[in-house]
Protein backbone atom coordinates (compact mmCIF):
# COMPACT_ATOMS: atom_id res chain seq x y z
CA UNK A 1 0.00 0.00 0.00
CA UNK A 2 1.39 3.32 -0.85
CA UNK A 3 1.67 5.97 1.86
CA UNK A 4 -0.57 8.17 0.13
CA UNK A 5 -3.58 5.44 0.51
CA UNK A 6 -2.26 5.63 4.57
CA UNK A 7 -2.91 9.06 4.38
CA UNK A 8 -6.64 9.64 2.33
CA UNK A 9 -7.69 6.60 4.70
CA UNK A 10 -6.57 8.43 8.28
CA UNK A 11 -7.62 12.15 6.44
CA UNK A 12 -4.19 12.57 7.60
CA UNK A 13 -2.08 15.66 6.70
CA UNK A 14 1.18 16.31 5.80
CA UNK A 15 3.75 17.19 7.93
CA UNK A 16 6.96 16.33 6.06
CA UNK A 17 7.51 14.29 3.28
CA UNK A 18 4.49 15.45 0.62
CA UNK A 19 6.50 14.62 -2.29
CA UNK A 20 7.13 10.60 -1.31
CA UNK A 21 3.78 9.83 -0.68
CA UNK A 22 4.30 7.19 -3.63
CA UNK A 23 6.53 4.78 -0.82
CA UNK A 24 5.37 1.36 -0.04
CA UNK A 25 4.65 0.39 2.88
CA UNK A 26 4.27 -3.77 3.61
CA UNK A 27 3.48 -3.66 7.03
CA UNK A 28 1.42 -1.23 10.13
CA UNK A 29 3.34 -1.12 13.35
CA UNK A 30 0.94 0.24 16.20
CA UNK A 31 2.81 1.55 19.60
CA UNK A 32 4.13 4.36 21.71
CA UNK A 33 6.47 2.31 23.30
CA UNK A 34 9.87 2.89 21.07
CA UNK A 35 12.12 -0.18 22.39
CA UNK A 36 8.77 -2.40 20.83
CA UNK A 37 9.02 -0.75 17.49
CA UNK A 38 13.08 -1.61 17.34
CA UNK A 39 12.28 -5.16 18.55
CA UNK A 40 9.17 -6.13 16.77
CA UNK A 41 8.52 -3.17 13.98
CA UNK A 42 9.74 -4.92 10.25
CA UNK A 43 11.34 -2.97 7.49
CA UNK A 44 9.15 -0.88 5.46
CA UNK A 45 6.61 -0.45 8.08
CA UNK A 46 4.30 2.55 8.47
CA UNK A 47 4.00 3.80 12.57
CA UNK A 48 0.99 4.48 14.27
CA UNK A 49 1.81 6.67 17.60
CA UNK A 50 0.56 8.96 20.00
CA UNK A 51 4.25 9.40 20.89
CA UNK A 52 4.69 13.27 19.49
CA UNK A 53 8.27 13.78 19.76
CA UNK A 54 11.25 13.44 17.90
CA UNK A 55 12.33 9.68 19.71
CA UNK A 56 9.27 8.57 17.44
CA UNK A 57 10.40 9.39 13.89
CA UNK A 58 14.41 8.11 15.06
CA UNK A 59 12.64 4.63 16.19
CA UNK A 60 11.35 4.53 12.86
CA UNK A 61 13.93 5.51 11.15
CA UNK A 62 16.24 3.31 12.80
CA UNK A 63 14.03 0.25 12.22
CA UNK A 64 13.70 1.11 8.47
CA UNK A 65 10.34 1.98 8.18
CA UNK A 66 8.95 4.30 5.87
CA UNK A 67 6.98 6.68 7.85
CA UNK A 68 4.82 7.49 11.19
CA UNK A 69 1.35 8.76 11.78
CA UNK A 70 1.02 11.14 14.84
CA UNK A 71 -2.66 9.59 16.05
CA UNK A 72 -5.04 11.41 18.50
CA UNK A 73 -4.41 15.00 16.84
CA UNK A 74 -0.91 14.73 17.46
CA UNK A 75 1.96 16.58 16.36
CA UNK A 76 5.66 16.63 17.24
CA UNK A 77 6.38 20.61 18.44
CA UNK A 78 10.18 19.90 18.17
CA UNK A 79 12.51 19.40 15.41
CA UNK A 80 10.94 16.26 14.29
CA UNK A 81 10.07 17.63 11.20
CA UNK A 82 13.64 18.50 9.93
CA UNK A 83 14.96 14.90 11.55
CA UNK A 84 12.50 13.16 9.16
CA UNK A 85 13.07 15.15 5.84
CA UNK A 86 17.05 14.78 6.52
CA UNK A 87 16.52 11.00 6.29
CA UNK A 88 13.96 10.80 3.75
CA UNK A 89 10.73 10.07 6.11
CA UNK A 90 7.15 10.73 5.57
CA UNK A 91 5.17 12.19 8.69
CA UNK A 92 1.17 12.69 9.38
CA UNK A 93 -0.95 13.82 11.90
CA UNK A 94 -4.80 12.03 12.16
CA UNK A 95 -7.10 13.36 14.28
CA UNK A 96 -8.23 9.57 14.89
CA UNK A 97 -7.52 7.21 17.91
CA UNK A 98 -5.05 4.74 17.24
CA UNK A 99 -7.89 2.52 17.26
CA UNK A 100 -10.25 3.81 14.23
CA UNK A 101 -7.07 4.44 12.61
CA UNK A 102 -6.24 0.86 12.79
CA UNK A 103 -9.59 -0.29 11.38
CA UNK A 104 -9.46 2.05 8.60
CA UNK A 105 -6.38 0.82 6.93
CA UNK A 106 -7.19 -2.34 5.09
CA UNK A 107 -4.16 -4.16 4.54
CA UNK A 108 -3.93 -7.39 2.33
CA UNK A 109 -3.39 -10.87 4.69
CA UNK A 110 -0.14 -9.97 6.30
CA UNK A 111 2.69 -12.28 4.58
CA UNK A 112 5.74 -14.17 5.72
CA UNK A 113 8.49 -11.68 6.62
CA UNK A 114 11.21 -11.89 4.45
CA UNK A 115 13.50 -8.54 3.62
CA UNK A 116 13.82 -8.57 0.23
CA UNK A 117 16.93 -5.89 0.95
CA UNK A 118 18.84 -8.54 2.79
CA UNK A 119 19.41 -10.62 -0.67
CA UNK A 120 21.29 -8.05 -2.55
CA UNK A 121 24.22 -6.38 -2.09
CA UNK A 122 26.97 -6.59 0.51
CA UNK A 123 30.31 -4.18 1.47
CA UNK A 124 32.04 -2.85 -1.47
CA UNK A 125 34.89 -5.06 -2.79
CA UNK A 126 38.11 -2.88 -0.88
CA UNK A 127 35.58 -0.89 1.94
CA UNK A 128 38.08 1.20 3.93
CA UNK A 129 37.98 0.75 7.49
CA UNK A 130 36.43 3.61 9.19
CA UNK A 131 36.83 4.41 12.85
CA UNK A 132 35.28 7.17 14.63
CA UNK A 133 34.09 8.28 18.13
CA UNK A 134 30.91 10.20 19.13
CA UNK A 135 29.72 12.04 22.62
CA UNK A 136 26.12 11.33 24.35
CA UNK A 137 25.04 13.84 26.81
CA UNK A 138 23.51 11.91 29.90
CA UNK A 139 19.68 13.59 30.50
CA UNK A 140 19.83 15.48 26.79
CA UNK A 141 16.68 14.24 25.20
CA UNK A 142 16.46 16.67 22.67
CA UNK A 143 19.79 15.42 21.34
CA UNK A 144 19.19 11.61 22.16
CA UNK A 145 19.27 9.60 19.20
CA UNK A 146 21.44 11.84 16.65
CA UNK A 147 24.70 9.35 17.48
CA UNK A 148 22.77 6.33 16.08
CA UNK A 149 21.14 8.41 13.29
CA UNK A 150 24.96 9.60 12.31
CA UNK A 151 25.96 5.74 12.70
CA UNK A 152 23.10 4.42 10.53
CA UNK A 153 24.19 7.08 7.87
CA UNK A 154 27.81 6.27 7.70
CA UNK A 155 27.02 2.30 7.04
CA UNK A 156 24.88 2.92 4.67
CA UNK A 157 26.86 5.28 2.78
CA UNK A 158 29.95 2.29 2.74
CA UNK A 159 26.97 -0.05 1.12
CA UNK A 160 26.37 -2.50 3.92
CA UNK A 161 23.20 -4.51 3.24
CA UNK A 162 20.47 -2.30 4.81
CA UNK A 163 18.98 -5.32 7.32
CA UNK A 164 22.53 -5.54 8.94
CA UNK A 165 22.55 -1.55 8.83
CA UNK A 166 18.92 -1.91 10.87
CA UNK A 167 20.40 -4.31 13.28
CA UNK A 168 23.36 -2.07 13.90
CA UNK A 169 21.06 1.61 14.09
CA UNK A 170 18.68 -0.67 16.34
CA UNK A 171 21.47 -1.40 19.17
CA UNK A 172 23.41 1.65 19.05
CA UNK A 173 19.80 3.83 19.44
CA UNK A 174 19.04 1.50 22.57
CA UNK A 175 22.12 1.71 24.10
CA UNK A 176 22.38 5.58 23.10
CA UNK A 177 19.12 6.08 25.14
CA UNK A 178 20.24 3.91 28.22
CA UNK A 179 23.49 6.45 28.40
CA UNK A 180 21.25 9.21 28.24
CA UNK A 181 18.49 7.69 30.71
CA UNK A 182 20.89 6.68 33.51
CA UNK A 183 24.20 8.32 33.05
CA UNK A 184 25.97 11.57 32.84
CA UNK A 185 28.38 11.38 29.58
CA UNK A 186 28.70 8.58 27.43
CA UNK A 187 31.29 7.74 24.26
CA UNK A 188 30.41 5.55 20.99
CA UNK A 189 32.97 3.92 19.51
CA UNK A 190 32.46 2.83 16.15
CA UNK A 191 35.09 0.56 14.17
CA UNK A 192 34.03 -0.48 10.67
CA UNK A 193 36.37 -3.53 9.28
CA UNK A 194 35.22 -5.31 5.74
CA UNK A 195 34.02 -8.30 8.37
CA UNK A 196 33.19 -7.33 11.10
CA UNK A 197 31.12 -3.69 12.41
CA UNK A 198 32.47 -2.91 16.02
CA UNK A 199 30.48 -0.56 18.55
CA UNK A 200 31.76 0.33 21.77
CA UNK A 201 29.31 2.37 24.22
CA UNK A 202 31.04 3.13 27.27
CA UNK A 203 29.51 5.60 29.87
CA UNK A 204 29.77 6.97 33.36
CA UNK A 205 27.70 6.73 35.31
CA UNK A 206 25.15 4.76 38.05
CA UNK A 207 26.52 1.49 36.55
CA UNK A 208 24.40 -1.71 36.66
CA UNK A 209 24.06 -3.87 40.13
CA UNK A 210 23.37 -7.09 38.52
CA UNK A 211 23.49 -7.51 35.10
CA UNK A 212 22.27 -10.41 34.27
CA UNK A 213 18.64 -8.92 36.08
CA UNK A 214 19.02 -6.22 33.14
CA UNK A 215 19.16 -8.68 30.28
CA UNK A 216 15.76 -9.70 31.70
CA UNK A 217 12.79 -8.94 29.49
CA UNK A 218 11.01 -6.26 31.43
CA UNK A 219 13.58 -5.45 33.76
CA UNK A 220 13.19 -2.07 33.97
CA UNK A 221 14.39 1.16 36.24
CA UNK A 222 13.30 3.66 34.69
CA UNK A 223 11.05 6.54 36.31
CA UNK A 224 8.07 7.42 34.30
CA UNK A 225 9.00 10.43 32.72
CA UNK A 226 11.64 8.28 30.59
CA UNK A 227 8.52 5.64 29.71
CA UNK A 228 6.53 8.63 28.62
CA UNK A 229 9.42 8.93 26.15
CA UNK A 230 8.20 5.67 25.04
CA UNK A 231 11.39 4.03 26.53
CA UNK A 232 11.99 1.39 29.86
CA UNK A 233 9.90 -0.79 29.22
CA UNK A 234 12.53 -3.22 29.82
CA UNK A 235 13.59 -4.51 26.09
CA UNK A 236 16.63 -2.38 25.90
CA UNK A 237 19.27 -4.58 26.31
CA UNK A 238 17.42 -7.70 25.36
CA UNK A 239 17.14 -5.86 21.95
CA UNK A 240 20.92 -5.25 22.04
CA UNK A 241 21.39 -8.82 22.28
CA UNK A 242 18.95 -10.19 19.68
CA UNK A 243 20.13 -7.81 17.27
CA UNK A 244 24.16 -8.28 17.82
CA UNK A 245 26.32 -11.38 16.99
CA UNK A 246 27.77 -10.69 20.29
CA UNK A 247 27.81 -8.85 23.27
CA UNK A 248 29.59 -8.17 26.18
CA UNK A 249 28.29 -6.17 28.86
CA UNK A 250 30.90 -5.11 31.90
CA UNK A 251 29.50 -2.81 34.56
CA UNK A 252 30.68 -0.98 38.19
CA UNK A 253 28.03 0.21 40.50
CA UNK A 254 28.61 4.02 40.68
CA UNK A 255 31.56 4.39 37.85
CA UNK A 256 29.72 2.99 34.36
CA UNK A 257 28.81 0.55 32.03
CA UNK A 258 30.17 -0.36 29.11
CA UNK A 259 28.46 -2.36 26.08
CA UNK A 260 30.82 -4.22 23.42
CA UNK A 261 28.81 -5.59 20.19
CA UNK A 262 29.97 -7.04 17.60
CA UNK A 263 27.96 -7.47 13.86
CA UNK A 264 29.39 -9.50 11.52
CA UNK A 265 29.07 -8.59 7.57
CA UNK B 1 -20.09 -7.86 24.45
CA UNK B 2 -18.70 -9.58 28.35
CA UNK B 3 -15.59 -9.42 29.23
CA UNK B 4 -16.05 -13.20 29.41
CA UNK B 5 -17.14 -13.38 26.15
CA UNK B 6 -14.18 -11.61 23.95
CA UNK B 7 -11.79 -14.61 25.47
CA UNK B 8 -13.17 -17.58 23.34
CA UNK B 9 -14.18 -14.77 20.83
CA UNK B 10 -10.55 -13.65 20.03
CA UNK B 11 -8.71 -15.82 22.26
CA UNK B 12 -7.30 -13.61 24.88
CA UNK B 13 -6.23 -15.83 28.55
CA UNK B 14 -7.47 -14.22 31.25
CA UNK B 15 -4.29 -13.41 33.85
CA UNK B 16 -6.40 -11.49 37.05
CA UNK B 17 -9.34 -12.07 39.24
CA UNK B 18 -12.42 -10.19 37.85
CA UNK B 19 -15.80 -9.87 37.62
CA UNK B 20 -17.31 -10.17 34.05
CA UNK B 21 -18.67 -6.89 33.25
CA UNK B 22 -19.87 -5.35 29.73
CA UNK B 23 -17.57 -3.99 27.43
CA UNK B 24 -18.51 -0.80 25.34
CA UNK B 25 -15.66 0.30 22.72
CA UNK B 26 -11.83 -0.21 22.27
CA UNK B 27 -8.80 2.34 23.49
CA UNK B 28 -5.23 1.90 22.07
CA UNK B 29 -2.56 3.90 23.90
CA UNK B 30 0.87 2.88 25.88
CA UNK B 31 0.74 6.04 27.39
CA UNK B 32 -1.02 6.32 30.04
CA UNK B 33 -1.68 9.97 30.68
CA UNK B 34 -3.25 9.89 27.18
CA UNK B 35 -5.50 6.78 28.84
CA UNK B 36 -6.14 9.00 31.73
CA UNK B 37 -7.38 11.63 29.25
CA UNK B 38 -9.22 9.89 26.36
CA UNK B 39 -10.83 6.30 27.37
CA UNK B 40 -13.82 6.29 28.46
CA UNK B 41 -15.80 3.91 31.00
CA UNK B 42 -16.65 0.53 29.68
CA UNK B 43 -13.64 0.70 27.08
CA UNK B 44 -11.13 -2.49 26.49
CA UNK B 45 -7.79 -0.90 26.73
CA UNK B 46 -5.12 -2.16 24.36
CA UNK B 47 -1.50 -1.89 25.37
CA UNK B 48 1.90 -3.50 25.57
CA UNK B 49 2.43 -1.69 28.99
CA UNK B 50 2.79 -3.85 31.63
CA UNK B 51 4.20 -1.64 34.41
CA UNK B 52 1.92 -2.20 37.50
CA UNK B 53 1.36 1.93 36.98
CA UNK B 54 -1.17 0.59 34.68
CA UNK B 55 -3.51 -0.99 37.26
CA UNK B 56 -4.30 2.74 38.95
CA UNK B 57 -5.25 4.55 35.74
CA UNK B 58 -7.66 1.41 34.55
CA UNK B 59 -9.07 1.97 37.77
CA UNK B 60 -9.80 5.67 37.94
CA UNK B 61 -10.74 5.72 34.19
CA UNK B 62 -13.18 2.46 34.78
CA UNK B 63 -12.09 0.11 31.71
CA UNK B 64 -13.42 -2.79 31.52
CA UNK B 65 -10.37 -4.45 31.19
CA UNK B 66 -6.74 -3.95 29.80
CA UNK B 67 -5.48 -6.55 27.42
CA UNK B 68 -1.69 -7.00 26.89
CA UNK B 69 -1.04 -7.23 23.24
CA UNK B 70 2.44 -9.07 21.58
CA UNK B 71 2.59 -11.72 24.17
CA UNK B 72 4.33 -9.09 26.77
CA UNK B 73 4.93 -10.69 30.27
CA UNK B 74 3.29 -9.27 33.11
CA UNK B 75 4.70 -9.24 36.18
CA UNK B 76 3.22 -11.24 39.24
CA UNK B 77 2.61 -7.65 41.02
CA UNK B 78 1.18 -5.85 38.82
CA UNK B 79 -1.65 -8.70 38.22
CA UNK B 80 -1.93 -9.23 41.83
CA UNK B 81 -2.48 -5.43 41.74
CA UNK B 82 -5.20 -5.77 39.46
CA UNK B 83 -7.13 -8.45 41.05
CA UNK B 84 -6.85 -6.90 44.08
CA UNK B 85 -9.23 -3.81 42.58
CA UNK B 86 -11.36 -6.23 40.09
CA UNK B 87 -9.40 -5.18 37.01
CA UNK B 88 -9.33 -7.66 34.58
CA UNK B 89 -6.18 -8.78 32.65
CA UNK B 90 -6.23 -10.34 29.60
CA UNK B 91 -3.48 -10.94 27.26
CA UNK B 92 -2.89 -12.13 23.74
CA UNK B 93 0.10 -13.02 21.48
CA UNK B 94 -0.89 -10.79 18.66
CA UNK B 95 0.07 -7.75 17.62
CA UNK B 96 -1.62 -4.30 18.66
CA UNK B 97 -2.51 -4.15 15.34
CA UNK B 98 -3.54 -7.56 14.21
CA UNK B 99 -5.45 -7.62 17.50
CA UNK B 100 -7.70 -4.97 16.12
CA UNK B 101 -9.44 -6.40 13.01
CA UNK B 102 -10.54 -8.99 15.36
CA UNK B 103 -12.63 -7.19 18.13
CA UNK B 104 -14.05 -4.99 14.91
CA UNK B 105 -15.27 -8.79 13.19
CA UNK B 106 -17.00 -9.06 16.87
CA UNK B 107 -18.79 -5.29 16.98
CA UNK B 108 -16.59 -3.65 18.89
CA UNK B 109 -16.32 0.20 17.88
CA UNK B 110 -14.23 2.89 19.01
CA UNK B 111 -14.57 4.86 22.13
Amino acid sequence: MELRGIKEALEASVIAGADWLDGEVEHVYASDLMSDVLAFGEPNSVLLTGLAAQQAVISAHMAAFKGVVFVRGKRPKDTSEQYALDNHLVLLSSTLDMYDACIRIEFPQRQACADPADADHGPKAGAILLQREFVIRGGDFAEAGLVSTEVKSLLKKIGFNPGLVRRVAICTYEGEMNVVMHARRGKVSLTVAPDVISVGIDDEGKGIPDVGLAMEQGFTTATEEMRAMGFGSGMGLPNIKNNSDELKIASEVDKGTTLRMKFLT
Amino acid sequence: MMTRDLLEKVGLKPLSQFTDRAVEGVFISDMVSDVMAGAKSGNLWLTVQTHKSIVPAANLVDVAAIVITSGKQVPQETVDLASKYDIAILSTGLATFDLVSKLQACGLGGN
